[in-house]
């Protein structure tokens, strides 16, 4: 599994793609057998999602969330957190993890991906 | 030597910072600004406590005013965060807002000249997009500030993301 990171529209679907996964290996599902799982971070919203179904996934797609100002809400507080911890774990599991900025990947953790991985 | 360690929210900063302390040179004094609010502050505390269990650490509890602070032995100091820190410079309890920028500035350095090795955790707080109410605007400005002019004075910066350290300034110590 390769864990992709990145702010709101920082290019990591675009670099998805790049990889050569197309829109329709993308999917919300955790567990419908897609390469692709994006959105992570609004999954946790709603899901308690099982760990180990999150490592079968090829790349895993999910959104910086941890900066900024520390939201008044406290369900706000306890999702930044959840996120944040999620992919620490992820990271740890990870064969890599690459973060895009402005649509440019940096690699954070082994070697840039490709699709015959 | 000045470690600055940054990242947002639960990437793993303190685990980091600590794993760092552990490194450097005895006496570890943990510095802590963060005034414990409510059960979610206490929970939060009482987690990093666990964290710094068994690792030697003097723990100082300190709101404000670091640049009156003698440390009881020169060795190595966590300085845990610079956003509450900042915070409780700038708003007191009557409501009155000040100019923290200085104060934080000469607590750190301060600090600094008191210690072999200062880690100092802080976040980035101006990357949300969110705009606010002109204090809190206010607040994003001074902390941006004490960032970047803590990072002229770091040997090393060290941004966390997921966990993994990223060197922004000078070579990763681990």
């Amino acid at each position: 599994m390769v864990l992709i990171l990145g702010g709101a529209g920082a290019g990591k679907k675009e670099y998805a793609r790049s990889l050569g996964f197309t829109d329709a290996d993308f999917s919300t599902d955790v567990s419908d057998g897609k390469p692709v799982l994006y959105d992570l971070e609004t999954i946790v919203r709603d899901v308690d999602v099982p760990f180990d179904a999150l490592l079968k996934k090829k790349l895993i797609l999910c959104r910086e969330v941890g900066s900024g100002v520390i939201p008044l809400d406290r369900s706000e507080r306890e999702w930044r957190e959840a996120v944040g911890r999620l992919c620490c774990a992820l990271a740890k599991e990870a064969t890599a993890v690459v973060r895009v900025v402005c649509g440019i990947p940096t690699v954070l953790k082994g070697k840039l991906p490709c699709i015959s991985d | 030597m000045l470690i600055l360690v940054t990242g947002g929210a639960a990437n793993g900063k303190s685990r980091y910072a600590e794993s760092l302390c552990m490194r450097a040179a005895s006496p570890r004094f943990y510095l802590a600004a963060m005034q414990p609010y409510g059960a979610e502050g206490e929970k939060r505390i009482t987690r990093h406590r666990a964290m710094r269990e068994g690792k030697g650490f003097e723990t100082i509890e300190r709101y404000t005013d670091y640049a009156s602070l003698v440390l009881p032995a020169r060795g190595t100091a966590l300085l845990e965060c610079i956003c509450n820190l900042t915070a409780n410079e700038m708003f007191d309890e009557n409501g009155s807002v000040s100019d923290p920028v200085e104060r934080v500035l000469s607590g750190v350095d301060a600090l600094c000249a008191q210690c072999e090795t200062l880690i100092v955790v802080t976040n980035d707080v101006g990357s949300d997009g969110v705009s606010y109410a002109p204090e809190t605007e206010a607040y994003i400005a001074a902390l941006g500030t004490i960032n970047r002019a803590l990072a002229v004075r770091a040997d090393t910066v060290v941004e966390l993301v997921a966990g993994i350290p990223i060197a922004v300034k000078g070579e990763l110590p681990i």
